[in-house]
């Protein structure tokens, strides 16, 4: 059973992690090279463009969802059991 | 309610008037896919680990200076703080957790509990290798995936000790310790 903590654990945890990795990854191609955040350097190891979002806030913005599932999770722990998840639920390897 | 009736389902797989032709063929494959992602994950953790005792024993010094050197990341001054205050902690329990971790989830026991402190560590690989060159979801990125897969799919009751020690009455007394089995 599903209420709407766990709805808006799985929607807010999903949407950080899709906008940190896809969101803001498309936004990075969009805005031309460097396609990947990190930044371009020559051979002399000078700058030559930089990501248009850092790697400190997309990697910040994953983190923070996977953090929600840590929120969660330690809300699941606790909170009291539900009547019918006392019981170990079989499960379909044996 | 759905997933009690996918598992009745799966187990009827002899039963050829079982519309869920599906399920009935994916339910083992599916636990046997998860408990084979399991020991992989695990293997990757106890090597990374066993190695490193083999070689160093518990004295990892590189550990404390590796994070000392993780600056301006997401996690702001956290790792460099623990680079500075825990190389104590750090030097043998990189090599010690990283097998115990390993040994975990190989065998699938306190697997979620294990599979958590893969999370701490591959979080830490993640942000401070920074390896983005070919964009954020590198190698890092998906064994950090793999341990929180492990945790979500309760992956040690998959031919896993978790689905005995889950048994035992001390945890069916406490059944809230199956957020740190299964």
């Amino acid at each position: 059973m599903t209420d709407i903590i766990d709805k808006a654990a799985m929607a807010l945890s999903a949407g950080l992690m899709l906008l940190g990795l896809v969101g803001m990854g498309i936004l990075e191609i969009l805005a031309g090279a460097p396609y990947s955040p990190v930044p371009i350097t020559n051979e002399a190891g000078e700058v030559m463009a930089t990501p248009l979002i850092s790697p400190q806030i997309r990697t910040g913005v994953v983190l923070a969802g996977i953090a929600v599932l840590g929120l969660y999770a330690a809300y699941k722990v606790v909170t009291p059991l539900a009547d019918d998840a006392k019981a170990g639920q079989e499960t379909v390897a044996d | 309610m759905y997933n009690r009736e996918l598992s009745t389902m799966s187990y009827q797989s002899g039963n050829p008037l079982v519309d869920d032709v599906e399920f009935a063929l994916d339910g083992p494959w599916a636990a046997y896919w998860i408990a084979f992602l399991r020991v992989a994950t695990g293997w990757w953790f106890f090597h990374a680990g066993i190695t490193k005792i083999i070689e160093n024993g518990l004295s990892f010094t590189y550990g404390a200076s590796y994070m000392q050197g993780m600056t301006g990341t997401a996690l702001g001054p956290i790792p460099v703080w623990m680079g500075n205050n825990l190389a104590w902690l750090i030097e043998p329990g990189v090599p010690l957790f990283e097998t115990l971790i390993g040994l975990a989830l190989i065998f699938g026991a306190v697997t979620r509990l294990a599979a958590f402190g893969g999370v701490i560590f591959m979080t830490l690989f993640w942000v401070g290798n920074a390896g983005f060159g070919h964009g954020l979801v590198n190698s890092d990125f998906m064994g950090l995936l793999l341990m929180i897969t492990v945790i979500m799919l309760s992956a040690g009751r998959y031919y896993g000790l978790d689905a005995v020690i889950e048994k035992l009455s001390f945890v069916q007394a406490h059944p809230k310790l199956r957020y740190l089995l299964g």
